[in-house]
């Protein structure tokens, strides 16, 4: 079992009113309301966390996302980079440059080849679909994205992969004709590659493919859905079963010294799902491409018709979350060190195991300190005893 | 009575709606196809022969694999006029203005007459200047406002509309997206060759269209030698909706003139 820190940097300081009365928290808050001397602070003590995690054998997840209290790291790569001078020991992840919103898929390859090389082969590259407010923010025609993000990966790992001198790509969304990249990735032939996703039919690519599927707060049942997916598509294809290796669960944790505190704290985390998520209509339900038009009636409609089932996006089931809900629904584990370890397995023995817990450890008001004392219980406390635990169930 | 059809150009299967007869008047829609039941279409069909398709991915033509640029829609248009076997006048609104001026600006010889009625396509003012107003990036309720004179009468209430139009609606949005999202809504090399337009044109606009305003038009009619410019008042964005006889009377004088 592999534990990952995922920490997407939130900037929780806008005063309250002004988010309320917001339609948007993303792409639209005026710039001004962030202090920079705040995001200073943020950004280091984020870095500082990064290194803690490098100092306890927890590895390290590189997020990204643009123009919004949600997150700080809009740019991902040069975040990536200080991670991989600083860090010495864990794998970092970069989970990652949203690819279908780049121009040239060839430069994000060059980047994280030349973050490889920094990290001499510590490096997984995540890859995300986006969408929403991140599209605008992006200036990326929302209606074909998932055509440009299987392109993009394509020309990816072509680009990575490549030892043979100049070679070209004219696809559909991306040419470049001359693709050498110097330096090339560490690892042969390239990092490992994985996609966060919980939907179903991404999911049967990703096993068609091997990648590995992390799945991001989506709880057990998405979780499943998305991983049956894999799984079967990978039959159909005649191909192996996959290896644990292959699964990524990703929740909210927070261990403290007793339950009353893990909860107490840990509930801070919900910040990120009640105030961060939410985007005005023209972001979300009405942004062109995001659906099929045929569900369009169920989600455009301001009440639904009688007898028809209200379609929203996933996140919208996780806004005005409790913590009692959000553990018992298992999107977060909080407690004890005993309380957490007894919370994943659980998690792990529903889903039939997974190799990484991705677990998102800082957001909103939660502070450094805290997040800090967390990381240290778990890698002391919690991770051995949950590698102990899943290997036994190995064997 | 406008009736509703499917007809094939070049390989490419669309929706089009005709009605009326005499001289050919062609229609090309703005962001949403109009409906058989549409007054301003009934109007046209009392002055001539009106042939009205809907561009791939909107109303119901379906949108072939690997259609996705506007020159696609110009060439596809091409096809369409070419079917005509004579000249025609050529109607383009808004988003099918924009197809309109790029086929009149390469000419086409079944051109016989152009009228433009707020037509996008081009970019006048400087990069800070928002010509186009952003459907995509603004609010719903802005959108509406700026897309109406009258908003609360003529804007879209999905709780009133049946699934198949909110359906229609959504597939319009994509495509329509699909097409303009970068640059939005503009050729950045059609100012230049708007000059290249040698046949009688019109263009009309409406007095409230907020998605681009009355100015942006009169600046689009400059680039045009000869082009008659007029308003509507009490119309916005969409004259063909809200002031349809308006938008009918100037276009029948104009074919009779």
């Amino acid at each position: 079992m592999q534990l990952w820190f995922h920490n997407e940097n939130t900037y929780p300081f806008v005063p309250e009113k002004i988010l309320a009365e917001a339609d948007s928290v993303r792409a639209t808050l005026p710039g001004r309301l962030l202090d920079p001397k705040i995001a200073a602070d943020l950004f280091h003590e984020c870095m500082d966390e990064s290194l803690l995690c490098d100092d306890v054998g927890i590895n390290i997840v590189s997020i990204e996302h643009h123009s919004g209290i949600n997150s700080l790291y809009g740019a991902s790569p040069i975040v990536l980079g200080a991670l991989a001078r600083q860090t010495r020991n864990v794998r970092i992840l970069s989970q990652g440059t949203l690819i279908s919103l780049r121009k040239d898929p060839v430069r994000v390859a060059e980047e994280y080849a030349t973050a490889d090389v920094m990290l001499r082969g510590r490096l997984d590259i995540g890859f995300v679909k986006s969408g929403d407010s991140e599209m605008v923010s992006n200036n990326a025609n929302p209606v074909g994205n998932l055509e440009r993000f299987w392109e993009a990966i394509d020309l990816i790992r072509k680009a990575l992969s490549n030892v043979d001198g100049p070679t070209r790509w004219e696809g559909k969304h991306f040419a470049h004709r001359s693709i050498n990249l110097w330096p090339r990735p560490y690892q042969t032939p390239h990092p490992p590659m994985w996609t966060a996703t919980g939907d179903p039919d991404t999911s049967r690519e990703l096993g068609r493919r091997g990648m590995i599927n992390s799945v991001v707060l989506r709880g057990i049942d998405g979780t499943k859905r998305a991983w049956g997916a894999y799984r079967e598509a990978r039959a159909e294809a005649g191909l192996p079963e996959p290896a644990l290796d292959r699964f990524a669960y990703c929740g909210f944790v927070y261990v403290g010294d007793t339950d009353e505190e893990g909860v107490a704290i840990g509930s801070k985390l919900l910040w990120f799902l009640n105030t961060s998520l939410k985007q005005a209509p023209q972001f979300s339900k009405f942004l062109p491409g995001r659906m099929p038009p045929e569900m369009a009636p169920q989600v455009y409609r301001t009440r639904p018709k009688p007898g028809e089932a209200r379609i929203a996006r996933p996140a919208d089931g996780l806004i005005g979350m409790t913590a009692e809900q959000a553990i018992q629904r298992q999107i977060m584990f909080a407690g004890n060190p005993d309380t957490v370890t007894k919370q994943i397995m659980a998690a792990y023995d529903t889903l039939g195991g997974f190799g990484h817990l991705i677990f998102v450890g800082r957001s909103g008001y939660l502070t450094h300190a805290e997040a800090e004392k967390s990381i240290k219980l778990l890698a002391k406390e919690v991770l051995p005893r949950v590698r102990e635990e899943t290997r036994a169930r190995e064997r | 009575m406008i009736a509703r059809e499917t007809q094939n150009f070049h390989g490419i299967e669309l929706e089009v709606l005709r009605g009326g007869a005499g001289h050919p008047i062609l229609v090309l829609h703005g962001m949403h196809p109009l409906t058989p039941a549409a007054p301003f279409l009934t109007r046209l069909a009392s002055l001539g022969a009106v042939t009205a398709p809907s561009f791939p991915g909107f109303g119901d033509s379906p949108k072939p694999k690997d259609f996705e640029t506007v020159f696609d829609i110009v060439h596809l248009t091409r096809a369409i006029l070419d079917a005509a076997g004579g000249p025609v006048t050529l109607v383009g609104l808004s988003f099918g203005g924009w197809i309109a001026a790029e086929v009149a600006a390469q000419g086409h010889p079944n051109i016989g007459r152009l009228v433009l009625a707020d037509p996008l396509g081009i970019k006048i003012g400087g990069p800070e200047d928002a010509d186009i107003f952003d459907i995509y990036n603004n609010s719903p309720a802005d959108t509406r406002a700026a897309t109406f004179h009258d908003p609360e009468r003529f804007g879209p209430d999905f709780d009133e509309m049946d699934d198949s139009d909110i359906i229609r609606y959504a597939r319009d949005r994509d495509a329509l997206c699909l097409y303009s999202w970068n640059p939005y809504l503009y050729n950045p090399q059609l100012p230049r060759w708007l000059g290249r337009i040698a046949v009688p044109t019109l263009v009309c606009w409406g007095e409230s269209d907020g998605i681009v305003t009355p100015d942006y038009g009169r600046a689009y009619a400059k680039l045009i030698q000869g082009a008659r410019f007029a308003t509507i008042a009490g119309a916005g964005h969409c004259p063909e909706i809200e002031r349809p006889d308006d938008l009918a009377a100037l276009i029948a004088a104009f074919v009779g003139g």
